[in-house]
């Protein structure tokens, strides 16, 4: 597992700004600020009814909290940072977390959800007692995206469920946890193939693919959108991924798919949807029907 | 009923740059938030502010699903871009690193407005003035 330094800055709070950016200039990617002061103007000002114990701040002070992996450069970085606090005059500490320590807490409150009209997404480790007709997904996503929960994700299956009919050949372009190349199995498709640039994708959707029992069907590669598939020809591309890579693939996926085939693109923030629809249009991918939930659209188009 | 607030979390994080590593990993973890899902949102929310780091406050309710909204970029970000430096100042008091011009401060002024705890414009340039001083950039 991953150890990282964590370092945290007491500051009075008109100093946060300036010592998050010393962080920022470090590239620490991002901080954490921890303001008391503030959580307590939010439950002044709140229905205090609405307010869970947990939310009441047990510590007085402000602080800015960073990390910094422990490996070569992190003398060096403890050093400028001692420097930069020393000019200002604030007190800070150090400590070490791992990855495990923050990874999987949230997993205790993802739970069994049904999604579409017969699939089940389930945790594995959660009992779950199968309805007749139920299509489940076993799933353990990991640090990788993609557990079913999500409105994106959501959308995706119930579109899939909806436009498979069995024996399609089927690309999910950024598979993350590989839940759609697993539902597309389960579903009928004869051949899944899952691409995903990241590795610890690629780890998860492979582990989830075997948990799942297709194999057989579903290929897993590495890769950057549809670079490394060249020659392929699909019924169905899916690809859960945002706005402006969707953007992006929208040429190459009219080039990957068969005559008929549908692009069901999705991670699409309401905002961006009109411009994606314009460039599935200009590709050549005719809009063939929306799905939206709270901020997000997801889009079919088809290929004539 | 309305869902209970279980915590309230902020963060500065790169806009559309966002990962699952810290701090959002510990940030978001420890009060059991899906990491990846918040990633997810908050880099297609702010793929347009790239470059520019973006404040965020998450607020977590006891079922772990999770709103948030983002601010504007901290004015020493944005003084920075407009200084064109990449660092500011070690020693702000005997070193100055570079400077912006009045306009430049009420530019940042106005845009950091709904934000900051000012009655109006001028208010806001003193502090933005304030944060420009303690960086080593001087107001010209």
């Amino acid at each position: 597992m991953n150890k990282w330094r964590e370092i945290t800055v007491f500051t009075p709070r008109e100093q946060l700004d300036n010592v998050a950016a010393i962080f920022h200039e470090l590239g620490s990617g991002g901080v954490v600020i921890e303001d008391p002061a503030f959580i307590l103007e939010c439950i002044r000002l709140g229905n205090t009814e609405t307010i869970a114990p947990t939310l009441v701040p047990t510590d007085e002070e402000t602080a800015v909290k960073a990390y910094f992996p422990c490996d070569d450069s992190l003398s060096e970085r403890l050093e400028t940072i001692s420097l930069q606090l020393g000019e200002l005059s604030l007190r800070w500490q150090t400590g070490e977390v791992c990855e495990e320590d923050w990874a999987t807490s949230w997993q205790s409150y993802y739970k069994p959800v049904q999604v579409g009209r017969h699939l089940v997404v389930k945790p594995s480790w959660e009992e779950y007692n199968t309805a007749p007709g139920d299509i489940v997904i076993e799933m353990d996503p990991g640090m990788a995206f993609g557990c079913g929960t999500h409105a994106t994700t959501a959308m995706c299956l119930a579109l899939l469920e909806e436009h498979l009919r069995g024996g399609e050949t089927v690309c999910d372009v950024g598979t993350g946890s590989g839940i759609l190349a697993v539902a597309a199995a389960l579903l009928g498709a004869g051949q899944v193939i899952a691409v995903d640039l990241d590795e610890v994708a690629i780890r998860t959707a492979r582990e989830n693919i075997s948990r799942n029992g297709v194999d057989d069907r579903v290929t897993v590669l590495g890769g950057d959108l549809l670079n490394n598939l060249a020659g392929v020809k699909a019924d169905v591309l899916v690809a859960n991924i945002i706005a402006d890579v969707i953007i992006r693939l929208a040429p190459d996926a009219f080039a990957a798919l068969k005559p008929g085939g549908l692009f069901i693109a999705s991670g699409i923030i309401r905002d961006r949807a009109e411009e994606v629809r314009q460039t599935f249009l200009a590709a050549g991918l005719e809009p063939l029907s929306t799905k939206e939930d709270d901020e997000w659209v997801a889009l079919v188009g088809v290929k004539r | 009923m309305a869902k209970r607030v279980a915590a309230i979390i902020k963060l500065q994080v790169p806009a559309g740059k966002a990962t699952p590593a810290p701090p959002v990993g510990p940030a978001l973890g420890q009060h059991g938030v899906n990491i990846m899902q918040f990633v997810k949102d908050y880099n297609e929310r702010t793929a347009k502010q790239a470059g520019m780091i973006v404040p965020v406050e998450i607020t977590v309710y006891e079922d772990r699903s999770f709103t948030f909204v983002t601010k504007t970029p901290p004015a020493a970000v944005l003084l920075k871009k407009a200084a064109g430096l990449e660092t500011a100042s070690g020693e702000p008091n005997k070193k100055k690193v570079g400077k912006v011009s009045k306009d430049q401060v009420q530019e940042i002024a106005q845009l950091k407005m709904e934000d900051l705890n000012a009655n109006n414009v001028e208010a806001a340039m003193r502090m933005v003035e304030g944060t420009a001083r303690s960086m080593g950039i001087e107001v010209v």
